[in-house]
């Protein structure tokens, strides 16, 4: 049994060997980073696929520092500089839907900063730091708002239509 | 439709508020010169509740969703009870879900107001066309007219609002497309407005005709 892996696996050596010789030198070395990740979605649940996203460093507020697209599932991931501490300013938008998400970077409440090794609860508050109104909702307490609201007109309607009676 | 914070500058929205108060104030003048002005406010009230709920309501139109608005019932339903009922209802919207903004609530209000307004008149023209059209297909047509072209001059609007102030960070021609897609995907929605307004005139002509006659 041994013997017949054996040849398998020499051959197997020796083509990775030549592929080697072949190749020119490319150095890669990688270093871990923090990164924050965008999740865009419309309020309707749909996310927005191939929104366009403008990242705007606290230097310089007018002229986009970085500019990309979303994925296909409205996600973006970028790298902020963390020698810029202050506020990101990050424009997600799409057929004149968008919002603007402001998100600390470095100092005590940034995401990179003192924060940066932080616990699943940290991580939560950093999400909710970056979401606009209405997506923190769950859908009861969105359709009790409505509720709320709708009985608050026709009440409004009754409270009218009785004194005209 | 609803254009959100952040996505037009300063100055257009100032002149949104700067449209929408005057407007305000003469739909309310308006409604002030009625008889009884407190007359209509139960169904301005129940409309108003419609228009707020209505934008929940997403009605998919592939690639993308869109999602009902109900300008144009309102102004033919409301008459000039619709500017201050639309002003209501993107307040609350704004407030509770975020759904559009309260910098751009002028820019909104009249965006979807004024073609309110536009058809209310719209829905008056069936007097001028009752001897042709005879009395029932003349208040039908108008009907379908008004909710239809209600909402495609608010689409017009925003569509004229968001491709003329597209920001130098963002590339205008990916935008500029996927506006374009998003406003064909409003063509069926007139389609649908229409037909929503039209079948609530008739049941409103069957039922109680008197709460359209009323302003004829």
């Amino acid at each position: 049994m041994r013997r017949t892996f054996a040849i398998p696996l020499a051959l197997i050596s020796v083509v990775s060997w030549q592929v080697r010789a072949i190749a020119h030198g490319v150095g890669i070395t990688y270093q871990a980073t923090e990164a924050i990740e965008l999740q865009a979605n419309y309020d309707s649940g749909e996310p927005m696929a191939e929104a366009q996203v403008s990242v705007y460093s606290p230097e310089d507020p007018s002229t986009p520092w970085l500019t990309g697209t979303a994925d296909e599932t409205g996600r973006f991931v970028f790298a902020p500089d963390p020698s810029i501490p202050g506020t990101w300013e990050v424009q997600v938008r799409q057929a004149g839907h968008g919002e603007i998400l402001n998100i600390p970077v470095g100092g005590e409440a940034g995401v990179l900063g003192a924060n940066a090794g932080a616990s699943e609860a940290d991580g939560e508050s950093n999400s909710q730091i970056a979401s606009g109104i209405g997506d923190n909702l769950s859908i009861p307490q969105k359709g009790l708002m409505a509720v709320s609201v709708i009985w608050g007109f026709v009440g409004t309607a009754l409270f009218f239509l009785a004194r005209k009676k | 439709m609803h254009i959100p914070d952040g996505i037009l500058p300063a100055s257009v929205c100032i002149a949104g508020y700067a449209i929408a108060v005057p407007v305000t104030w003469y739909s309310l003048r308006q409604i002030n010169r009625l008889k009884d002005p407190t007359e209509e406010l139960p169904k301005a009230s129940l409309l108003t509740a419609a228009f707020f709920i209505a934008s929940s309501i997403n009605i998919p139109v592939p690639p993308s969703s869109v999602h009902l608005v109900l300008n144009g019932l309102l102004g033919c339903v409301l008459g000039y009870f619709a500017f201050p009922a639309i002003l209501v209802g993107l307040f609350f919207q704004a407030i509770m879900f975020g759904h559009g903004g309260l910098t751009t609530l002028g820019v909104d209000a009249v965006m979807m107001g004024i073609p309110a307004l536009v058809a209310s008149h719209i829905f008056q023209f069936r007097h001028v066309f009752r001897q042709k059209l005879g009395e029932k297909l003349a208040t039908n047509v108008f009907a379908f007219l008004a909710g239809a072209l209600g909402l495609g001059l608010a689409a017009v609007i925003f569509f004229f609002l968001v491709i003329t102030n597209i920001p130098s960070g963002f590339d205008a021609q990916t935008e500029r497309a996927a506006v374009y897609g998003l406003s064909l995907a409003h063509l069926p929605l007139m389609l649908i407005e229409g037909t929503f307004t039209l079948l609530l005139v008739m049941f409103l002509q069957r039922v109680k005709p008197e709460l359209i006659e009323r302003r004829g």
